[in-house]
């Protein structure tokens, strides 16, 4: 389980992360979300040890990562767009890496198969791409099999088959019990990954719970084209509700089925209706905006 | 921490630039060593330096040091490692580039020189952990011998590249007070460890 307690990361007078608090838990896929500088990054960061707190605590499994005995077995990262040494291979580099954790170098070709690189294993890892760089980096973060993934914004880079591939790899990790906490600043890259979602801004908590949960933060607006805008709008108006727009008319406080029965007995031939529901980016940028 | 001495062996071994420059500065150092025994000490003493700063620094320069705090958070074990490697490699480097010296001036230089030589690898090490950037260190570097030690010292002086220059020669207080800087280097290093990790 990831956890974070009043996480505070203040550079000066400004404070990057806010007494943040929130929980991820295992067996499930958690999106990390917000803005570019909300401060999903340093928060990662704080979870994984490279960066220190000014205030409050973030754990693994109860620990801070620097108390863990063996890190790389407990958590795999990935982090700023694969990091590796441009002149190292992949497999050099997966090598010395799993050297450096006590791990074992049996998993190295194992996982060049799993994330697609063994044609490309020898290959100097300044002439992978982006994809590939990304395809390392995750293939690092699974050396130890560790029960617990962050992951900063990993589908920078992929193609879509790339994204497809991330998508099922995470899900069959959560599926096996794993803790999954993934960022991004697109909510609809994610939105058929993650099972819950936490969405930060300037630092500070704005939502955490289900995914599904967001659908019904906010009620859709209506939308109506009639032979007779101006007829419809005073008949709407006098309804109660709120209405906006010239030849398609916004209306807010009325269902539409209310709209519809306004408008015939006005006797304003309706063209078209129908209910505006905000999409989850709609939803993610208003609480993420703010 | 004889396996994070390893994984940093093996990727040197594997980066092509690097072995390929420290066999180049090898060869150039072995042959000041047909020239004087005192320059073979210099080189041997800059490649050294050069060695570990290239070692520590390239890792936040390249940011592979946030993988290996991933695998080691516990800062200090990482670079006693990393100055231990470095100590290591500088030393061979030394030792095999000074065959020349050695034959042609016989072995007073050459055994010193190697005595003090991983004192070098140290300082620099402890160094890069506290600037962290290869280019700036580097330059620093050299300004610092030509200007600072050089051209206003005359290497003459209770500072660091004099007094290893001295030590090279056989001088015990050379030693003694290069190792001081060494050590008052890494004393400095400790602290700085705990910095953050920038993310670009």
């Amino acid at each position: 389980m990831i956890e974070t307690i009043e996480l505070t990361k203040a550079y000066g007078k400004v404070r990057a992360v806010d007494e943040l608090s929130f929980t991820a838990l295992p067996g499930r896929v958690t999106g990390f979300l917000g803005l570019n500088g909300s401060g999903k990054t340093t928060t990662l960061r704080m979870l994984l040890g490279l960066t220190r707190p000014t205030g409050g605590a973030a754990l693994i499994d109860g620990r801070p990562f620097t108390g863990l005995k063996r890190p790389l077995r407990a958590v795999g990262a990935v982090l700023e767009q694969g990091i590796s040494h441009p002149g190292q291979s992949g497999r050099a580099h997966l090598v010395t890496q799993a050297m450096s954790a006590g791990a074992s170098r049996a998993r190295v070709d194992l996982l060049l198969d799993q994330v697609g690189l063994t044609d490309a294993a020898d290959q100097r890892t300044g002439d992978y791409s982006l994809g590939m760089r990304q395809r390392l980096a995750v293939a690092t973060a699974l050396l130890g099999e560790p029960p617990v993934l962050i992951l900063d914004e990993p589908a920078n880079g992929l193609d879509p088959s790339g994204v497809a591939w991330l998508r099922e790899l995470l899900r069959s990790y959560a599926h096996a019990g794993g803790t999954v906490l993934i960022s991004s600043h697109l909510l609809a890259e994610l939105a058929q990954l993650i099972d819950d979602v936490v969405i930060i801004a300037n630092g500070r908590l704005r939502h955490e719970g289900p995914l599904a949960g967001l659908y019904g933060m906010t009620t859709g607006r209506v939308l109506m084209r009639g032979r007779d805008p101006g007829r419809l709008r005073d008949a709407l108006r006098r309804a109660g509700a709120e209405v906006a727009g010239d030849e398609t008319l916004e209306i807010d406080g009325l269902s539409a089925a209310e709209a519809g029965e306004v408008a015939f007995a006005a006797g304003v031939p309706v063209h078209e209706l129908l209910t505006d529901t905000p999409n989850l980016e709609q939803i993610f940028l208003e609480l993420a905006g703010t | 921490m004889l396996i994070l001495m390893r994984a940093e062996l093996y990727r040197m071994a594997t980066i092509r630039s690097s072995w390929v420059s420290i066999a180049l500065f090898g060869f150039v150092a072995a042959a000041f060593g047909v020239l004087d025994a005192n320059w073979w000490a210099l080189f041997a003493g800059v490649g050294a330096f050069g060695i570990s700063v290239l070692t520590v620094a390239q890792h936040y320069q390249h940011r592979t040091i946030a993988l290996l705090y991933l695998a080691r958070p516990q800062r200090l074990p990482v670079l006693f490692a990393q100055v231990l490697t470095t100590v290591a490699v500088g030393w061979v480097l030394a030792a095999l580039s000074g065959i020349t010296a050695l034959l042609r001036w016989g072995g007073g230089t050459y055994r010193h020189t190697l005595i003090v030589v991983p004192v070098m690898a140290v300082f620099g090490a402890a160094a890069a952990a506290i600037v962290r950037r290869a280019s700036w260190l580097l330059i620093g570097f050299a300004v610092w011998i030509v200007v600072v030690e050089g051209l206003i010292g005359k290497l003459d002086g209770e500072l660091p590249i004099s007094a290893y220059l001295d030590a090279a020669r056989g001088d015990m207080f050379g030693l003694e007070v290069f190792i001081f800087w060494a050590v008052a280097t890494l004393a400095a290093a400790v602290p700085f460890l705990n910095r953050d990790l920038s993310s670009d």
